[in-house]
């Protein structure tokens, strides 16, 4: 088997990887707890960027735009008037909130939209040979989007007024607040990040595939694989390790049977969670 | 009271306790019916008990089985193994049913199963995994559905008609891949084509591209996916973009019109599909069409219809209500040398002259071997053209 284009393969599989793993890793950051509900709103995104797409005939573009929007703005309200009231009761309490509202959410989408298959409206294209390597159009698209939210991503957490305070809150709480930054609103902004991009993944991998009421759930352990690889908290970290997690499973072909392909996944965790615990590029823990 | 008259009251008692029970026993028939009427198998179950009872009605107007009229007792499985061992357990404890009919997921027939064997009670099902009739059921199991070898037979066979050389196998991860690619491959070794490789997958990832890659990298001319609808979905866009253009086939349950829906024609056109048929243009289905008032009977009304006929006939031939008779009566009424019958009402009045009858059903011939698995059976397969799926033949 050609190992460049396992390799190419991974890339494209992990690019997409790493947008709901950054949005993972950025709530983890400053909110404290695992969000499990990012499964079901990556589903929401992906049936929401199918309305606009499907139903309403908006290019891919747009779509992916308002699949970011509905599940950030779906994302914030759940946080506030579900998670919210879990935080005070500790982190395993408020992950399993988050659990909880991931099978509810799900099966919201399932009651509006039922158990069938769809797919967007995108022509189909054949695969382009370069080098030897087969790269599907679709799939280059799609890298170009995750490279460039990615850009955007890090400009906002660098350049801007708000990127800078979610920063300082991730860094040290206790600080930001003596610093006068308004937590509560940075909580919001960082639910609204990490369930958009989550919900923009949702819909980039239905974009591949098609997408169903568990689209999100079928993808939530190699993206929780690509957070805790990477370094929870860590934002290069969750881009390294959705990229190492994509090119790993891949690459497992070589030596395993292609049924045992999710056991990369939990294999990486176990190796990184011993050898070291905080992640590729996440600090140590103190 | 001396002892002579406590006898003679007691004998009185319990005779009159019994003869309710014995007087009804000996006008009504009771056999269960054990389908699901909610849960996943809910769109089946309630058609699977609709040509049961057309059967009935048919039969108890042309005067019953020696000499008694039949009563379905219907339960609801649930398509939920707990809910159904309740039902089975009220069934034989409750009701006394020598046959039970109509279980339709594998899981329920499993859990149901020893309910059955352990009170000699027939079970009649069609749930399609292999370890059903390899439970040591004694006989009691009759399955009218393909099990997986039958199918993997059938459809080794069809690929091998259509020309195919090198035929690459790509399955989902299930108990019965593995034993389903080997079927194959000795099927078309035996045709004179080959199985040039095979896979087994994880289900639920997003892309199969690798996959893809080392399938196309063996060179086939054919490719048989034997996977879920997500899967599906993905598999055979991943052979679009790779410019695959040989031969695929895979099963009717994973090619669904919903399916069809989601993907561009030009991506599934060719796609052959394959499912287990009634046996359409057989003198036996065409009862069942015009029974049910219904053209396009499909595959589990034809079953339903045949475990009836086959439980009553077996009733009339032994003679008795009582599920171990009823065992070993069925293969002497659905197969051998009798006079070919298509109906129930058709064959108890050979039966009732004292002849000999073979029971040709509806769903095909209902010979079944020694595990109590169906010998034979016809299957449909069908094409997709522009989106919609057109049905090639029936064989």
């Amino acid at each position: 088997m050609n190992v460049l284009q396992l390799i190419a393969n991974g890339i494209m599989a992990g690019s997409i990887l790493a947008i709901p793993a950054i949005g993972l890793t950025a709530m983890y950051s400053v909110l404290r707890f695992p969000n499990f509900a990012i499964a079901s709103h990556a589903t929401v995104g992906a049936f929401a960027g199918w309305v606009a797409n499907s139903v309403y005939g908006f290019s891919v573009l747009p779509s992916l735009a308002i699949a970011l929007l509905i599940s950030g703005l779906v994302g914030l309200l759940t946080d506030e008037l579900i998670l919210k009231p879990f935080r005070s009761a500790g982190v395993i309490t408020t992950a399993i909130g988050s659990l909880a509202l991931t099978i509810g959410l799900e099966n919201v989408v399932r009651l509006f939209f039922g158990n069938d298959l769809r797919g967007y409206d995108l022509p189909l294209a054949r695969d382009i040979i370069v080098g030897g390597i087969h790269l599907g159009p679709q799939q280059l698209n799609n890298l170009a989007v995750s490279i460039v939210v990615m850009a955007l991503v890090f400009g906002f957490l660098f350049f801007t007024r708000m990127g800078k305070a979610m920063r300082a809150v991730a860094d040290n709480p206790r600080l930001a607040d003596i610093k006068g930054i308004d937590s509560r609103i940075v909580a919001r902004i960082a639910s609204f990040m990490g369930m958009g991009l989550a919900g923009l993944g949702g819909m980039l991998i239905g974009l591949d595939s098609s997408i169903d009421p568990l689209t999100g759930f079928r993808s939530m352990l190699p993206i929780f694989a690509a957070a805790v690889v990477g370094g929870l908290g860590s934002i290069p970290g969750a881009v390294a390790g959705a990229l190492v997690i994509g090119i790993a499973e891949e690459l497992s072909l070589l030596a395993l049977p292609a049924s045992y392909k999710s056991a990369v996944a939990f294999i990486a965790i176990m190796l990184i969670l011993t050898l070291r615990p905080q992640g590729l590029f996440g600090r140590e823990a103190n | 009271m001396n002892r002579r008259e406590f006898l003679s009251a007691s004998a009185i008692v319990a005779g009159s306790l019994c003869a309710p029970g014995i007087l009804r026993a000996e006008t009504v028939i009771k056999l269960g019916v054990l389908t699901p009427l909610t849960g996943a198998g809910a769109s089946d179950g309630p058609r699977m008990v609709k040509a049961m009872q057309a059967v009935v009605e048919e039969v108890n107007k042309a005067g019953g089985v020696i000499g008694r009229s039949i009563e379905l007792v219907v339960e609801d499985d649930q398509t939920n193994p707990e809910a159904a061992v309740r039902a089975a357990q009220k069934l034989v404890g409750v009701d006394r049913v020598p046959v039970i009919m109509g279980t339709w997921a594998s899981a329920v027939t499993s859990a149901v199963a020893p309910v059955c064997w352990e009170s000699k009670t027939c079970l009649m099902t069609v749930s399609g995994a292999d370890s059903i009739t390899q439970l040591p059921h004694q006989g009691y199991i009759f399955r009218t559905q393909p099990n997986t070898a039958l199918q993997a037979t059938k459809h080794a066979e069809y690929i091998a008609s259509v020309g195919a050389k090198k035929v690459f196998y790509v399955a989902v991860q299930t108990p019965f891949a593995a034993t389903m690619r080997e079927q194959i491959a000795s099927v078309l070794t035996a045709k004179g084509s080959s199985l040039v490789g095979g896979l087994i997958y994880e289900s639920n990832k997003t892309s199969y591209r690798s996959e893809i890659d080392s399938a196309i990298a063996a060179k086939p001319d054919f490719i048989y996916l034997n996977s879920y609808s997500p899967d599906l979905t993905v598999l055979l866009k991943d052979l679009y973009r790779a410019g695959y253009s040989g031969g695929r086939i895979t099963q009717s349950y994973a090619y669904t019109s919903k399916v069809a829906e989601g993907i561009q024609a030009d991506v599934t056109d060719g796609l052959i599909t394959v499912q287990p048929s009634s046996d359409v243009g057989s003198e036996a289905y065409s009862l069942v069409q015009k029974r049910l008032s219904n053209p396009a009977a499909d595959s589990y009304e034809a079953q339903a219809t045949d475990w009836i006929s086959l439980a009553l006939l077996a009733v009339q031939k032994s003679g008795k209500v009582v599920g171990t008779d009823i065992r070993d009566a069925v293969r002497l009424i659905s197969q051998g040398g009798g006079t070919k019958v298509y109906s129930a009402a058709e064959g108890l009045k050979l039966l009732q002259q004292g002849k000999d009858v073979n029971y040709d059903g509806a769903s095909g011939n209902c010979d079944f071997n020694e595990k109590g698995d169906i010998m034979d059976c016809r299957f449909r397969y069908s094409a997709a053209k522009g989106g919609k799926i057109e049905l090639i033949k029936i064989v």
